[in-house]
């Protein structure tokens, strides 16, 4: 079983999922029309991301009056709008928000791209992933870990320090200065 | 709608604040192909509003907003909002763009561009949700910095409100105000101050349309190639999105004392390295589609404030050139930057050049009573951007900006005054690299600039990154700067214009990877003729789009003939000790034969710098020529108007 997980601590807020969602979708950049919703205050790095987590036990599968909704082979909760009459249970029912709706009353949710997420694909900080259930787990274990560590030693001395990754980048930089010397064109 | 495809080009909002009319038209297919959009919209609507010489804080003046031609698409890095303006600084056009989610609401509102003219009674702020355009009244708003203006907007229209407007320097006309985009993102030159000057303090915006390319498919399988592009750089991802610009103060030598010494990575003092500025550092943000996370989120223990944005400019022009290296106070000075919405770098250096004149007894103690212009005091330059801000005592004067400011101490002031048409040269190389660094300089319509083509023209940075996009580009046409500094500079120009008309973000790492989408796949302009191809519906050759970049830089440059723009002011100056050694005198004998090359290569007059009617006549743009042919226009000395 596949997951869709997104790993908070490294997402930026650049919505680019939201852009590559809409347009997968709808063929237009349009954030209301995103699965993925990603609420920022762009100015500090704080987001919050609003999508489908394809409940085990489905709180929009089970309010649906016309039996629309139902599970794919990938685990994802399709709407079938053939069935659908638009009275927006399943959104209300939604205990995440991750149900919206178009115009006329068209619910929109998640389908996992039939597999091929495309929020995951664009995503430059591996914030979004789409992975066997048990490797979801250890790399959002990884990530917390990362957190966990770097609070107990008070910010200080892990390798997630910011002052850390700078040092490390600057190694790197004064790499390629020297290099560039040599090189020509 | 205007384009074959319709949802992709929007409206043109234009707002009379004395008359408090709003007027919507439709922006031209024909306008879209002659001038793109962003940057040239911008220009093009300047050239055609302003007529000549007024004082740049009249209700005359004209302020212009405009979101890039892709802004809002998945085609990342294309948030940048262009603001142009007379620019009160320099009194030449001035214009730049800043980041944050501005430009793609302003698109998904279904709008181009803004135009605002006139001048309100009292104070206002305009706020636009899709089709709805109110003029509100802004008196509660007047007299609170950025950040509060950005959370006042917020409570009374919703999170997702953007907000583009000035803190208490633009109210207060201080010339290097800027114009704030969410917070903290600030485009230079001065246009701080016509926001002040026709009482507008903000424009509020939520935009909640779609933007549907005439292609779909194509543009987006091009877009999804940048993307892919920026998430597997190395540089990008190992240096770039870590320290973000701060990679300059290893790479781009941060000036000591005004100036005087270049500071090589090895002289870099504690407090000033990336290192240092990390220990600040909370998180990493970004503006609106952008993979990197250039901008550093930063904590300030001693006030308790968070700041972001702590950029290689800002840590040289306040810090190192003041010879301060106190990491906190130097973020902190580039918090209250951002606060009161004033450009850190005409700050930095103006307070720098104060210093100097100090103390070479230019500025008398009677002059600086009551203020400290020892070199380093922290403390005392807190004080300086305070009394700056709010045009006190000794502030009022370096309110004035750069060059003005030292005009108001005479010839002898002025001769330390590194400027070209009136905007500070900022860090440059003394080097004479080829003549690019000064002939760069001097040939940007927008007064002294790295931005205008120089970082293209001179490969910097890309010997670091990926020396097979440098091969790339040589073989697609790229004129060697070493052979041919001429070329590759007008070539630099073309690039950034076009970047700056699309919405592309350049400042960020000003290469040629950020400038403009697909080189490393298609040479630059074919690439983009073929995005906007798959954008807006209409046919664009590679030839379109050299030519709309012409048609908009030398709009510009006739732009500023009308302001009293002679060949003369294509000069740059040097500190007074090194211009009068022979090396100098050589390169300056250098610079003027490139000057000429220049103008020739331009389709200008060389004996003028008047851009010839058959060159904008071959551009279909002979109106231009209409207003400037054979008119004399008195010459240009810095911005009309006093305010001091």
């Amino acid at each position: 079983m596949f997951v869709l997980a997104v790993i908070y601590e490294n997402c930026t807020g650049c919505h680019l999922c939201e852009l590559a969602c809409s347009f997968k979708h709808h063929g237009v950049f349009d954030l209301s029309l995103s699965r993925i919703t990603i609420l920022t205050k762009p100015e500090v790095q704080t987001s919050v991301q609003v999508y489908c987590l394809q409940c085990r036990d489905a709180a929009c599968e089970r309010v649906c009056p016309m039996d629309a909704i139902s599970r794919d082979r990938n685990g994802a909760y399709i709407i079938n709008y053939d069935r659908c009459i638009g009275c927006r249970e399943c959104a209300y029912a939604c205990p995440f928000g991750a149900i919206s709706f178009e115009v006329e009353a068209r619910p929109i949710k998640c389908d996992l791209c039939g597999g091929e997420p495309e929020c995951v694909a664009v995503c430059p900080h591996d914030a979004i992933v789409y992975m066997e259930e048990k490797k979801a787990a250890r790399e959002l274990k990884k990530a917390k870990a990362a957190g966990v560590a770097y609070g107990l030693y008070g910010g200080k001395e892990t390798s997630e320090h910011p002052r850390k990754k700078a040092e490390e980048a600057v190694e790197y930089l004064m790499k390629l200065v020297e290099k560039s010397g040599e090189l020509d064109v | 709608m205007s384009t074959p495809s319709g949802r992709n080009i929007g409206n043109i909002l234009v707002i009379d604040l004395t008359r408090e009319k709003i007027v919507k038209r439709e922006a031209s297919p024909e306008t879209v192909k002659q001038y793109l959009g962003g940057r040239g919209f911008n220009s093009k609507a300047l050239f055609d509003m302003i007529p000549g010489r007024i004082d740049p804080l009249s209700p005359e003046n004209v302020l212009a907003l405009a979101s890039g031609t892709l802004a809002g698409t998945a085609l990342p890095m294309t948030s940048r909002l262009h603001i142009s303006t007379l620019s009160p600084l320099s009194g030449i056009l001035g214009d730049g763009n800043a980041g944050g989610e501005f430009s793609a609401m302003l698109k998904f509102a279904g709008y181009e561009q803004i135009i605002v003219t006139g001048r309100a009674e009292k104070p206002k702020y305009v706020f636009i949700e899709d089709d709805e355009v109110e003029i509100r009244d802004a008196e509660e708003l007047w007299g609170l910095t950025t950040g509060e203006t950005v959370d006042w907007l917020r409570d009374e229209h919703g999170d997702e409100v953007s907000v583009a407007g000035i803190g208490p320097a633009g109210e207060n006309l201080v010339r290097f105000a800027t114009t704030m985009v969410d917070k903290y993102h600030s485009g230079a030159r001065g246009s701080g101050a016509v926001w002040g000057s026709k009482n507008l303090k903000a424009i509020a915006v939520i935009g909640t349309k779609g933007i549907e390319p005439a292609d779909p498919e194509r543009f987006y399988k091009m877009a999804k190639e940048d993307i892919d592009y920026f998430n597997r750089n190395d540089f990008v991802r190992r240096i770039y999105s870590v320290i973000g610009t701060h990679y300059g103060l290893i790479q781009w030598y941060p000036s000591w004392k005004y100036f005087q010494v270049p500071l090589s990575a090895e002289e870099l003092p504690i407090g000033l390295r990336p290192q240092d500025l990390a220990e600040y550092e909370v998180g990493r943000t970004q503006c609106f589609s952008c993979p990197l996370a250039c901008k550093d989120v930063y904590y300030l223990p001693s006030t308790g404030e968070y700041g972001t944005a702590s950029e290689f400019e800002s840590i040289y022009a306040l810090g190192s050139n003041n010879c301060i290296t106190d990491t906190e106070e130097i973020l902190r000075m580039e918090h209250m930057a951002d606060e009161y919405g004033m450009d850190v770098m005409t700050l930095g250096d103006t307070i720098a050049l104060a210093r100097l004149l100090h103390e070479r007894g230019i500025l008398s103690d009677e002059d600086v009573k009551g203020v400290s212009l020892e070199w380093g005091d922290a403390e005392g330059q807190i004080q300086l951007i305070e009394m700056t801000a709010y045009r006190k005592g000794f502030g009022n004067k370096l309110a004035e900006g750069y060059r003005n400011f030292a005009k108001l101490y005479g010839e002898e002031a002025l001769a330390y005054c590194y400027d070209v048409k009136g905007v500070n040269r900022g860090w440059y190389e003394v080097n004479f690299i080829k003549g690019i660094f000064t002939l760069s300089h001097a040939t940007s319509t927008r007064g002294a600039d790295h931005l205008r083509g120089r970082s293209w023209a001179y490969w910097e940075n890309d010997k670091l990154m990926d020396i097979e996009v440098v091969r790339g580009m040589l073989e697609a046409g790229l004129p060697d700067y070493r052979k041919d500094p001429v070329g590759a500079l007008i070539y630099g120009e073309r690039a950034c214009t076009l970047a700056d008309s699309l919405g592309r973000c350049k400042g960020s790492i000003n290469s040629w990877l950020q400038a403009v989408p697909l080189v490393w796949k298609y040479p630059v302009f074919k690439g983009t003729a073929m995005l906007l191809t798959a954008f807006t519906g209409m046919e664009f050759t590679e030839k379109d789009v050299i030519d709309a970049t012409d048609r908009i830089y030398l709009t510009e440059m006739a732009f500023n003939v009308k302001q009293g723009i002679k060949k003369k002011h294509y000069d740059v100056k040097f500190p007074p000790e090194f211009a009068a050694t022979e090396r100098a005198k050589a390169q300056v004998r250098r610079h003027w034969e490139l000057v000429d090359e220049y103008l020739e290569r331009r389709g200008c007059d060389v004996e003028t710098a008047y851009p010839k009617r058959e060159t904008l006549e071959g551009l279909d743009i002979g109106y231009v020529a209409d207003q400037i042919e054979g008119k004399e226009f008195p010459e240009w000395d810095g911005p009309v108007g006093e305010v001091a």
